[in-house]
């Protein structure tokens, strides 16, 4: 036990003091701040825009209804400074003062029959989307006059206007409709998080394998107490990277996102203390398991230039997992988003949206922990058996076959 | 007390990479284990150590498995090797600790050994920035630092400069006045011949030849004579019957052979009134007999 967190102390020190550690997750923790800074970020662009370079809209009413109305038009925050023409204008003039960037654009309001039209001038549309918001606020302008002229007072008016309030509900048990976006994003954060942490004992393995510290180090403790230590010791710091990196968003997220920003992408009340434990839970036991995946392959190496082939079909198990859950999440209460909550490869990424959901039984996720568990045992098992024959083969990357005949040898 | 290695077999691959051997240790002291490159040395070790497992035979340390629990052992690979990004004093306090010492007592031996092999300055370096040699020393002082009973150097001296050697022996020589028991392979006789008691020499995983070195090398008969003296004296190496000698300045080197009468020749090189500065019959040396065994067996 005293080895174990020796191994665990010593594998912990030599990944945070690495340079290329403390840069990457620097990286990280700026983006999430700046993430949740951009809403305010446009703002502030916005702001300036407003004051210094607003665009000017010149308003050429033929109707002569809207001049009262242009006043409440500066005041909509459209970002538009309206002006009114004290006289009628061509398009060729209209064009004209376009071009000499005395305005910036032009509205011509018409009368048609018993409705009115509006020409926009433009010199380039581009992809703004201005033109359905013109449309909207000139209706909603045209709509208010007419019902002025009907004798219906402001008031009345405002309360004709105000937005119905509408409260949907779901009746298929556990669907979690606009949640699903925040929930994808969550579980390929979570493989992430899985996969290069339990990619590090790799990289540790094989580092030592490469320094030729190894025989040394397997003469001090037993190739078992190095596994566990390792996995451990990066175990843990993954799972600091990950707090952190949630302490972060969270602060982020309370500190610079501006009130209900995101309602109706990720409700903050469906983050149950149930859900928060079993979510580490299930990261802890997702890494282990490919922890030891991992030791495996790491162990089979002595080149740098190996590493990558001898961890692709732990890649590619992982990457099966991934996507089983990922794509099953879509229909949670389908047969496969069970199967792929339970299965041991997949249930990591995919258990802890099913709890958020409440589409899994706790008997489901009982039996998905012991399912997994057992996987985790099962594996360990053969990858310290392995671990500890191959960590001293030097030359070739051994092949499935070898650790075939390691396996049984041992 | 000792330990004791017994009808040891291993093969890799259906190949045979040690067959047979037996030796033991009953005292402290030097035992050499020797052999080409490829002899079986290293893998004998780590069966020794149970870094591998033996196909057959035994190996015990007083009776009991060498393991941690039983023997405290101490060990430098022949693959060199240091974490290159750690700090030295981190590394050693790693192993210390792996190996059972307590914090306070693992800084005073790092210190100590740190000291002896004169690698205090660099402790506080990242290993990487260390030369060849003294990383080699880090790995010695990772090996001795926990007052090992018994100590298993695997080629030691290899890559070491002059310096550097002389610093080695005489440190292993304080190991062998404090009563452990070392077992040094080498493949490069000359230095480790001064260290040892006892010897075993392997080739291609047999042994060809083991025992006690002095008596080894009394069992073989007189095989030089080195004579330095003022002027030339082949006319009386002819007329005494040594034909083989090579000769620099006034230094002979003279291959003596079963009739050889190196007496006479000392008596007629003293009636010729030469000035005799060097007269001396030489045994053959660990490497002689090296080469000689080796050679046998091709």
């Amino acid at each position: 036990m005293r080895d174990l967190l020796t191994v665990a102390k010593f594998t912990m020190k030599e990944m945070v003091r690495r340079k290329s550690f403390l840069i990457s997750n620097l990286i990280i923790l700026v983006i999430i701040v700046i993430g949740f800074n951009v809403p305010n970020i446009l703002n502030s662009f916005e702001s300036t825009d407003s004051s210094e370079q607003q665009d000017t809209v010149l308003m050429i009413d033929e109707t002569g209804m809207f001049a009262s109305s242009v006043e409440s038009l500066n005041q909509m925050e459209i970002g538009k400074k309206f002006e009114i023409s004290e006289k009628q204008l061509s398009k060729e003039e209209i064009s004209a003062k376009i071009e000499s960037e005395e305005i910036d654009e032009a509205i011509i309001i018409k009368e048609n029959e018993n409705n009115i039209q509006i020409e926009y001038v433009v010199d380039s549309l581009g992809l703004s989307g201005t033109t359905t918001l013109y449309e909207e606020v000139f209706t909603e302008l045209y709509k208010n006059i007419k019902l002025a002229q009907m004798g219906i007072s402001p008031e009345q008016i405002i309360t004709i206007n105000e937005p119905i309030q509408m409260e949907v509900t779901e009746t298929k048990e556990g669907s979690s409709g606009g949640m699903l976006f925040a929930m994808m994003m969550l579980c390929i954060v979570l493989f992430y998080a899985i996969y290069f942490c339990a990619y590090q004992v790799s990289a540790s393995i094989t580092t030592e394998k490469t320094s030729k510290i190894m025989e040394t180090l397997v003469t001090s403790t037993t190739p078992r107490t190095i596994v566990l230590g390792k996995t451990l010791g990066i175990g843990l710091v993954g799972l600091g990277q990950v707090l952190v990196i949630a302490l972060v968003a969270i602060l982020s997220y309370k500190l610079f996102l501006p009130e209900g920003m995101l309602d109706g992408i990720f409700d903050i009340r469906m983050v149950t203390p149930k859900f928060a434990i079993l979510t580490v839970i299930y990261f802890l036991l997702g890494y282990t398991l490919f922890a030891f995946l991992y030791a495996l392959t790491g162990s089979t190496v002595s080149k740098p230039e190996d590493v990558q082939s001898a961890n692709g079909p732990i890649a590619i198990v992982a990457i099966i997992g991934f996507y089983l859950a990922y794509f099953s999440m879509m229909n949670p209460t389908s047969e496969i988003n069970t199967f792929a909550s339970i299965f041991p490869i997949s249930s990591p990424f995919s258990m802890p949206f099913r709890i958020i959901g409440n589409t899994a039984s706790n008997f489901e996720i009982i039996i998905s922990l012991v399912l997994l568990l057992l996987t985790i045992a099962v594996v360990a098992n053969v990858a310290i058996k392995i671990y500890s024959s191959a960590i001293l083969h030097y030359g070739t990357k051994l092949s499935i076959k070898d650790l075939f005949e390691i396996y049984r040898e041992k | 007390m000792g330990l004791k290695v017994e009808k040891v077999e291993k093969s890799f691959i259906g190949k045979k990479a040690v067959d047979q051997i037996s030796f033991e240790i009953q005292k402290p002291g030097v035992f050499g284990l020797l052999g080409t490159n490829g002899a079986g040395k290293t893998t004998t070790i780590r069966m020794i150590l149970g870094i591998i497992t033996k196909d057959k035979g035994n190996i015990t340390w007083n009776d009991k498995e060498v393991i941690r629990k039983h023997v405290n052992f101490g060990y430098m690979p022949e693959e060199r090797g240091v974490y290159p990004k750690s700090k030295i004093q981190d590394q050693l306090m790693y192993f210390a600790e792996l190996k059972g010492m307590k914090k306070e007592e693992a800084k005073k031996a790092i210190d100590y050994w740190a000291k002896k092999l004169e690698i205090e300055e660099y402790l506080q370096m990242p290993a990487e920035k260390l030369s060849k040699g003294n990383q080699q020393k880090v790995q010695f002082a990772i090996a001795v630092m926990h007052d090992p009973e018994l100590i298993i150097l695997d080629e030691p001296f290899s890559g070491l400069d002059p310096v550097n050697t002389e610093l080695l022996k005489n440190i292993i020589l304080e190991l062998v006045e404090k009563k452990k028991y070392i077992i040094m392979s080498s493949h490069q006789m000359t230095s480790i011949e001064e260290f040892c008691t006892d010897i075993l020499i392997l080739d291609r995983g047999k042994t060809i030849l083991q025992g006690n070195l002095r008596k080894i090398k009394e069992s073989y008969q007189d095989k030089t004579l080195e004579i330095t003296v003022d002027h030339p004296i082949d006319e009386i190496l002819k007329k005494c019957g040594f034909e083989q000698y090579h000769q620099v300045d006034q230094n002979y080197v003279i291959e003596m052979n079963e009739k050889s009468n190196p007496q006479e020749l000392l008596k007629e090189l003293i009636q010729s009134g030469s000035k005799v500065r060097k007269f001396e019959i030489k045994k053959p040396s660990l490497n002689d007999i090296f080469v000689e065994k080796v050679g046998e067996g091709k």
